[in-house]
């Protein structure tokens, strides 16, 4: 890791990209209207699982993940910028590992949801109170995500000079 | 009074303390704020679009709730990140770009509240088409103040 932060920072393509100074505020840009599509796309779906909104059919209120997950992975192409124009920042960073590790947590969650609870989800009668796995799997994700903005906006400052 | 706004003690705790709690929190409470109320506005905004056409429009309203607690979160962490730097934000007409882009955009989501969503029809279904512009016209803006706040911290 002593070697590899050094070495990708003098890459050809991290020294490139950081010469172009636009580049960065239009990633970090990018970056907060990604995260406000997974917020607001995952964030409902997490309500709606945790028996809010009820007269919103479970399935109805699942339409709009795939525009969660078009933010998340504008966020994931930025974010692997962010890290390539400076790998200093993140590399040895306690954020950036609460970071990573929230956007685990997040993602297992919901592949843990999609493949073992998503036939109930089909069986659900539009109007029906969640089960308590469904509560359970919604409340995580929306902690999670939270934990993931919280992480990311406090990076620059938890455990770099102060 | 900038100047003074700048120099009270809060305003020099917020910019001058190590803690973590000062201008950090506060700015990551603006943040959190912007997931709630861009997260909000777009959804609104995809839906008059025709995504999750299944759901009645009047079934959607609880999203405004959200959209106005996330709109003061912000209102109050910015005034405080403005009194934190009251005469420098004050010279950058990058912030102004950003107030008047928010300005426009609740505008048109107060006039979207009420020509899409204000109805008691609980049939699902397509909005108008003047609906579907002011969702175009709001997704746009919000994407601009957006742009604008990440570019106060470079055009200095």
């Amino acid at each position: 890791m002593n070697d590899f932060v050094p070495w990708l920072a003098a890459t050809w393509l991290s020294r490139s990209m950081r010469s172009i100074t636009w580049l960065w505020p239009l990633c970090e840009s990018i970056h907060f209207f990604g995260l406000a599509l997974v917020i607001g796309g995952a964030g409902y779906f997490d309500l709606r699982l945790m028996g809010f909104m009820r007269r919103v059919p479970v399935r109805a209120a699942h339409a709009f993940m795939p525009w969660a997950i078009a933010g998340f992975a504008m966020n994931l192409v930025t974010g692997a910028l962010f890290v390539i124009m400076a790998p200093e920042m993140y590399f040895g960073s306690i954020a950036f590992m609460a970071k990573l590790f929230f956007i685990m947590v997040a993602g297992l969650n919901a592949i843990a949801f999609e493949t073992i609870l998503g036939t109930r989800l089909m069986a659900l009668a539009p109007h029906d109170d969640t089960p308590s796995s469904f509560k359970v799997v919604g409340g995580v994700s929306l902690f999670a995500w939270f934990a993931v903005l919280y992480f990311g906006r406090m990076l620059p400052y938890i455990g770099n000079g102060n | 009074m900038l100047e003074q706004l700048q120099n009270s003690a809060f305003s020099t705790w917020v910019t001058g303390s190590d803690s973590l709690l000062a201008y950090p929190t506060i700015l990551t409470l603006h943040t959190v704020g912007l997931g709630i109320v861009v997260g909000a506005a777009l959804l609104l905004d995809l839906r008059l679009l025709g995504v999750g056409a299944e759901i009645p429009l009047k079934d959607m309203r609880t999203l405004f709730r959200f959209f106005w607690v996330g709109f003061v979160i912000n209102l109050i962490s910015g005034l405080v990140l403005f009194a934190a730097e009251a005469t420098d934000k004050a010279k950058q007409p990058v912030f102004f770009v950003k107030l008047a882009l928010i300005a426009a955009a609740v505008v048109i989501t107060v006039r979207i509240r009420r020509v899409a969503f204000g109805g008691s029809t609980a049939s699902p279904g397509p909005a108008s088409s003047t609906a579907r512009v002011l969702a175009g016209v709001s997704l746009t803006l919000w994407a601009g103040a957006i742009v604008a706040g990440r570019l106060m911290a470079y055009l200095k």
